[in-house]
């Protein structure tokens, strides 16, 4: 495990050298995406100046669910940016270069790109969870752990879900167009009050669409302690990496490789 | 375990322990785990090019051996080659589809497949420390056969075992073992200087940072890189680039290098250069090299023995030096006199290209007419002022070959 660690280090740490070589478009990257969420933000601001809540669901709430959705989201993409070009490094042959080297192919393919602009996400979330702890006045030092453990629970999921999405690479082909309907799809839905959805749909949000697992519980879970919230959670984390991780090295065997010309960013 | 436990120190006799209490397969199962258990003893770094203690080295180099016993014994077929292929097959299905939209459509509704065979049952061996050339034109099966090799790709059958360990079953084991360079396919970062991933590699391969920077060291040495080391790599030219990536695939000394056409796009200074870094590190460090080209220069000036493929299958194996000789035997000879020639000038067996009043330029085969009464009849033709004999290149010799197994 520490040798994994290790080498995951060293792959974060040569991720951010290659971004310390262009300046200039990282920061702006960073800026602009945190304006981005911010821009979007305000619209549920509007929304609540209107309404004092949404099924049981407040402005503070909002801010807690943007605070974890928004650095699950960007720490995740951050240190595991493959996790969002995955298909097309399967269809077009790029797994070679993971596959020569004497490390488990999917956390190296995974780690070894960040995106600049994940780093607004990022840092746009703990503004965001700054925010609803200043709103809520309730902070304590269980808070800031209940909100690391519900950002790595949103990451595990966020990220196994894009890996199970774009695995479907090895036997249907190039899933590119999926996997941005499925990204949209799951983000859209993660930004949302839980409780705006019942029935079917809240079946779909915990299984073929795992929303939930990625803002609603882990917000929940943050704002108050829940001992079932947190075994929800954890189990969720834990089954979709394991799901995500299984299918993918299943999917392997089936890899095809490539002869098109490859560059290392 | 330490490096001072018992075991550590008398790998031998706990082996010999375990030899005789136990039937041999289990013994060289056992001592495959006893060996690379031992290798991972602490580092005890003696010079730049190792990175383990040499206990430790010793027994992942006795462990590797055991685990040739190991399929040997399974098998009851791979002797101790560094590379044993046999009967190694890979069929690719393709999609195949009539052009234009009805013909998309059609394949939309009802798509249509296709078996390619890349691979059709090849078979061969490698020695350690060998330079083996692997060559064919584009579609050959080179590249799809080095890649069954380093675990990227599962063949459809057959059996293949790299330093005793199976690649698409043992891929992690395997490659701390071996180095690749794929021509089409580089390594370094683009935007960082090569040195940033020599310290990745470093990680990667699990070496100690002092090892790490004395084995840079060396390797910026051998391969005349200590300049470039810090330039990003997009600067770099394609054969400075290509000097690091050959570099990089070295850091963890492997016992052998699979090339896939390294020298592509190189030009000629370039590819001479790489070549004459290949060949020192091969003698330097006895590396075994499988390299697939185009350029039978790359084959000619490293390998000793070459394997042609086309069309998946193996069509020729031989030397180096029995394929000039077998396939070498058409020479051109330009001569040139003081004196005028006879018009009529021609010699018996020998085929006149051209004759001119001061020289003449003939073909003749080896196999057909001896050497020596065509030189005799050059003498006696006149006083000589200067003769050439040329032969055909080596490609020229590999595109007959080709175009032999197309017919």
């Amino acid at each position: 495990m520490g040798r994994h660690l290790a080498f995951v280090a060293a792959l974060w740490r040569t991720n951010l050298l290659s971004a310390m070589e262009y300046r200039v478009s990282f920061l702006t990257q960073v800026v602009g995406m945190m304006l981005n969420n911010a821009i979007y933000f305000v619209f549920w601001i509007i929304f609540f100046a209107r309404f004092e809540e949404i099924n049981g669901w407040d402005l503070v709430d909002m801010l807690f669910l943007f605070g974890v959705v928004a650095t699950g989201f960007g720490a995740g993409t951050y240190l595991f940016g493959n996790a969002i070009r995955l298909s097309s490094l399967i269809a077009s042959g790029q797994m070679d270069y993971y596959l020569s080297l004497p490390r488990p192919v999917l956390l190296h393919a995974l780690a070894s790109r960040s995106n600049a602009s994940s780093a607004g996400d990022f840092t746009y979330g703990l503004f965001s969870f700054g925010a609803a702890v200043i709103f809520s006045g309730t902070f304590n030092g269980l808070m800031l752990l209940r909100f690391t453990l519900g950002c790595l629970a949103s990451i595990a999921v966020l990220i196994s879900f894009l890996v199970l999405v774009q695995s479907l690479t090895f036997w249907i082909g190039n899933t590119s167009l999926l996997t941005r309907h499925a990204f949209n799809a799951i983000v859209t839905f993660s930004l949302y009050p839980i409780t705006l959805f019942d029935g079917t749909a809240k079946l779909l949000l915990f299984t073929l669409i795992p929303a939930a697992f990625i803002g609603a519980l882990p917000a929940e879970f943050v704002r108050r302690f829940d001992l079932l919230q947190l075994a929800q959670i954890c189990a969720g984390g834990g089954v979709f990496l394991f799901l995500s991780v299984y299918v993918f090295y299943r999917g392997l065997r089936r890899y095809e490789s490539g002869s098109a010309i490859q560059v290392r960013m | 375990m330490g490096a001072g436990h018992p075991l550590c120190r008398r790998p031998d006799k706990l082996l010999s322990i375990v030899a005789n209490q136990r039937p041999f397969r289990e013994t060289t199962a056992l001592t495959v785990l006893i060996s690379n258990f031992l290798a991972l003893c602490p580092v005890r770094v003696d010079n730049g090019l190792t990175t383990g203690s040499r206990l430790g080295h010793g027994a992942l180099q006795f462990g590797s051996i055991s685990s040739q016993c190991a399929n040997f014994y399974r098998n009851g077929c791979l002797a101790m080659n560094a590379i044993s292929v046999r009967n190694l097959r890979k069929t690719f299905q393709t999609k195949r589809k009539a052009a234009g939209l009805s013909g998309s459509l059609r394949a939309l509704w009802r798509p249509a497949f296709q078996d390619i065979e890349a691979v059709r049952g090849i078979s061969f061996e490698m020695e350690e420390g060998e330079l083996l050339g692997f060559i064919g034109p584009n579609g050959a099966g080179k590249s799809t056969t080095i890649k069954i090799l380093t675990g990227i790709l599962h063949p459809s059958s057959g059996e293949a075992a790299v330093l005793g360990y199976v690649p698409w079953r043992q891929r992690q084991a395997l490659a701390f073992q071996i180095g690749s360079v794929f021509g089409q396919r580089p390594q370094l970062w683009y935007h960082l200087p090569a040195v940033d991933t020599f310290y990745l590699f470093g990680k990667i391969y699990e070496l100690d940072d002092g090892s790490l920077k004395r084995r840079i060291s060396f390797l910026a040495e051998a391969f005349e890189i200590e300049e470039l080391l810090e330039t990003p790599v997009r600067k770099l030219s394609l054969g400075q680039r290509m000097r690091c990536e050959v570099a990089a695939s070295l850091l963890h000394k492997p016992r052998v290098l699979l090339l896939d056409e390294p020298s592509i796009g190189l030009d000629v200074v370039a590819k001479q250069r790489l070549r004459m870094t290949i060949q020192r590190m091969n003698e330097l460090e006895g590396v075994g090299v499988l390299l697939t080209s185009h350029d039978a220069g790359d084959i000619e000036t490293l390998c000793r023995r070459v394997i042609i493929v086309n069309h998946g299958e193996i069509v020729y194996r031989d030397k180096v030096s029995t394929l000039k000789r077998r396939y070498l035997t058409v020479k051109t000879v330009d001569v040139r006199y003081n004196e005028q020639l006879a018009p009529d000038f021609s010699l018996p067996g020998v085929e006149m290209l051209k004759v001119g009043r001061y020289g003449a330029k003939m073909r003749f085969d080896t196999r057909k007419t001896p050497v020596e009464p065509v030189i005799s009849g050059l003498a006696a033709a006149g006083s000589l002022a200067d003769v050439t004999v040329s032969e055909p290149s080596l490609e020229d010799v590999i595109s007959a070959i080709y175009a032999r197994t197309e017919a």
